[in-house]
């Protein structure tokens, strides 16, 4: 390999037939008079413009474009150097860091020599070793492009936003499974809304027998295993819902806010007393109307409870989590559009009452499709406010363009499966950890399975990762109406 | 000047083209490295086919050009036409061993090849620093014992016909004709072995000089043109036999970096990138010694 040309900081290596390097792979340029060595990324590899290519191409195809039959006799054997020459490819590359005294700068500002550098494949694990990219708390992700795990830190994914996407079937819920499992062997609490009962059996192994995990899943089915009783709830929380999930007009809800002080005062906070008070209030017809269709939508949810001891599972959960790490699963696979906002609005408002009152230590929240549940405002808070208070969330979407782009520029980690789409790439490179180049050059030809990881897990040395498989029941694939006819 | 109408006769006729090329490929400290290459070319049953030779690359010295040059001419014609012709200038060399090369092969087509057309690049000139005659007219020879014609097309002329070039007449007459010109007159040792014509074979404004065997009866000439119009394609006037033959030998950039790439591995050989001296003196108004 031989190095060409630099432009800021992509540099384009000129590569000959015996040296296969594809795309994702890294460089060492290795300039041993400076004593420094630059690592870069291979993000395209195309043919290096040869001179008179066409011609030669032209040549071969004279006949009516078919091959002119012919015999050559070339005794010095020149022909073996021609495809050598015409073979070559032109790496384009990304500089990702400086090596100098075995210690890694983000530098690209000195230039090595191009006659004396060498240039040489950097083995991932030399590349994780020098990047220290496994640390103290091994998560293993799984394989990388030669073959050697690669295993990531649980710490940086603690405390930090991370995004998980990819189109359809490239294996993002897996990853997500796979993350959360490991973080729960760390003792963490994780919470995930899981809008397609894909996790509920993650304590079973594929033939259906118990896993390690199986204690430590707690699968929560809202209105089923999962209610909230009045009592548990504050005012403002029940206000969220009613004006943001069941859009409550700001008259009604200043009305709804007196009645519940009425009933508080007279400790009956309860749906039965709840629905007699607004039945009996003093108030505009229209404000009763607009109080009693919310009302019913509350009781329709069935979701709360007057019978306060049906109603303490999810704390009860939390806090075992809280002791030897586990995983709370709030199944919203069968809950309509309107009720996954409440509960998912009702639980927000629980954590970071946990959190702030110290009764919980940090919760690694797990939001698939988040867009379904969270209403616009949320995001912002998710990821800002309550990051303080110890809410470290993963989305996981197929739809790119859902998340906001401010979400994207706070990502701390990102972890990207397949996307053939340039609009949906183009949403993603507006991360601030990611270049827009790596992002799409690489993205475009991921196989199923395989990710680009990105941010603060790899040390923001981009890797292409095949994601390890699970023994777990994983209930993430799609029912298929001709699958027994195969 | 009267035109000679052509007829196209598809009657079943080998076209064999012969074309070579040379190529000065860099200059080391006490030379230059050459490289040449031939390619013969024929259609026989509506299907192009080849024989490419070469490249053949040599690093020519003022000390060893007469020897190889001569070895060469031994190697080739176990005959020394022209041993005693000075040995050429350094720079001439890659053309004259092209030249070689290419007699060669013009000597293995008349050699193997029955009833059919041999097509030369160039003139049916001898007499030159590159062309003895008696090599030319052994081939010619050669060729008419086996019942083949020599058609030789040159995509340059200087000869002329009232002041124009002779490729520049082109009359008011449906091509495809020939046109035959009269009363030309070489200085010795020059000597002409072909008939010459203007050839305008196809329409549009493209004309070549045509040179025909001289030996060969003048009915026997129009015939084989006529039976190239209907054995090979010609577009733009030219035959694509020759135009194959041309494209097969030439060498492209891609080529050119490759044997660079083999003599430095095979041989250590150390090309020298010397400096354009018009370049140097004349900055932007120096057009490359090539060009000047």
């Amino acid at each position: 390999m031989k190095l060409y040309k630099k432009e800021g900081n992509i540099i384009q290596i000129l590569s000959f037939p015996n040296e296969t390097v594809e795309k994702g792979d890294y460089l060492l340029i290795e300039d041993a008079d400076a004593g420094k060595a630059l690592i870069a990324q291979v993000i395209d590899v195309q043919f290096a413009s040869i001179p008179g290519i066409l011609e030669e191409l032209l040549r071969s195809l004279p006949d009516g474009g078919e091959l002119i039959q012919g015999e050559d006799f070339d005794p010095l054997e020149i022909a073996p150097h021609i495809t050598y020459i015409q073979d070559a490819s032109l790496l384009v590359c990304k500089i990702r860091a400086t090596v100098e005294n075995e210690s890694l700068s983000p530098s690209s500002s000195w230039l090595p020599s191009r006659s004396q550098s060498t240039i040489k494949k950097l083995p991932i694990p030399t590349l994780i070793k020098l990047a220290k990219i496994d640390g103290k708390l091994p998560i293993i992700l799984g394989g990388t492009k030669d073959s050697s795990l690669l295993t990531i830190d649980a710490t940086s994914l603690d405390g930090r936003l991370n995004i998980i996407t990819g189109k359809k079937e490239t294996g993002k819920s897996h990853l997500s499974k796979l993350l959360m499992l490991n973080l729960t062997g760390y003792k963490a609490t994780v919470v995930v809304f899981d809008l397609n009962g894909e996790y509920i059996s993650l304590g079973m192994t594929t033939d259906g027998k118990r896993n390690a995990y199986h204690d430590k899943i707690h699968v929560l089915t809202p209105s089923e295993n999962f209610k909230v009783a009045l009592k548990q709830l504050n005012l403002h929380v029940l206000l969220e819902i009613l004006i943001h999930a069941l859009h409550l007009p700001g008259t009604s809800a200043r009305e709804f806010r007196r009645i519940w002080q009425s009933l508080k005062e007279r400790d009956m906070l309860n749906m039965h007393e709840l629905g007699e008070t607004i039945r009996n209030w003093h108030c505009n017809q229209h404000v009763r109307d607009a109080l009693f269709s919310r009302y019913y939508a509350l009781v329709n949810s069935c979701f709360f409870t007057d019978n306060v001891a049906e109603a303490t599972f999810l704390e009860e959960c939390l806090f075992k989590a809280k002791e030897q790490g586990g995983a709370i699963i709030i199944n919203l696979r069968n809950t309509s559009p309107i009720d996954r906002q409440i509960v998912v609005e009702y639980l927000l408002a629980k954590f970071v009452e946990l959190l702030t009152s110290c009764r919980l230590k940090a919760i690694f929240l797990f939001a698939e499709e988040a867009h379904l549940y969270l209403r616009e405002t949320y995001w912002d808070d998710i990821v800002t406010r309550m990051r303080h208070f110890g809410i470290f969330t993963t989305f996981i979407t197929n739809q790119p363009d859902t998340i906001q782009e401010n979400i994207y520029r706070q990502a701390d980690n990102i972890f990207l499966f397949n996307f053939t789409n340039e609009h949906d790439l183009e949403v993603v490179s507006r991360a601030a950890r990611v270049d827009a180049e790596t992002v799409k050059s690489i993205a475009k030809d991921l196989p199923p399975h395989y990710c680009l990881g990105l941010g603060r897990v790899v040390r923001d040395f981009p890797m292409v990762i095949k994601v390890k498989a699970l023994d777990v029941k994983t209930m993430g694939e799609t029912r298929l109406f001709f699958k027994d006819m195969n | 000047m009267q035109p000679i109408p052509l007829q196209p006769k598809h009657e079943e006729t080998i076209v064999a083209a012969v074309d070579t090329s040379s190529m000065k490929i860099g200059e080391t400290a006490t030379g230059m490295l050459i490289a040449v290459r031939g390619a013969n070319v024929w259609k026989q049953n509506k299907s192009y086919r080849y024989i490419r030779l070469g490249p053949f690359i040599f690093h020519i010295t003022e000390e060893n050009k007469k020897e190889v040059y001569n070895a060469l001419q031994r190697a080739y014609f176990n005959s020394p036409h022209e041993q005693n012709q000075s040995s050429p200038n350094l720079l001439q060399m890659p053309t004259r061993i092209a030249n070689l090369l290419e007699r060669w092969l013009q000597t293995m087509l008349t050699k193997t090849i029955n009833n059919g057309l041999i097509l030369f690049d160039g003139s049916l000139t001898s007499g030159t620093a590159d062309t003895s005659t008696p090599l030319m007219k052994e081939i010619l020879e050669t060729a008419r014992k086996r019942r083949n014609v020599v058609l030789a097309f040159s995509k340059m002329t200087t000869l002329r016909c009232n002041g124009h070039l002779i490729t520049d007449i082109l009359l008011e007459h449906k091509p495809p004709y020939l046109l035959e010109t009269a009363g030309l007159k070489t200085k010795p040792p020059i000597v002409l072995l072909g008939d010459v014509y203007v050839a305008r074979l196809t329409k549009g404004n493209y004309a070549f000089r045509l040179d025909i065997d001289k030996q060969v009866a003048p009915e026997q000439k129009i015939e084989a043109v006529e039976k190239l119009l209907g054995n090979d394609l010609l577009s733009q006037s030219y035959p694509e036999t020759l135009r194959l033959a041309h494209i097969l030998c030439t060498f492209t950039a891609n080529e050119v970096i490759a044997m660079q790439h083999f003599t430095a591995q095979a041989y250590k050989l150390k090309i020298i990138n010397r400096p354009d001296m018009h370049r140097l003196l004349f900055g932007p108004f120096g057009k490359g010694e090539n060009n000047a």
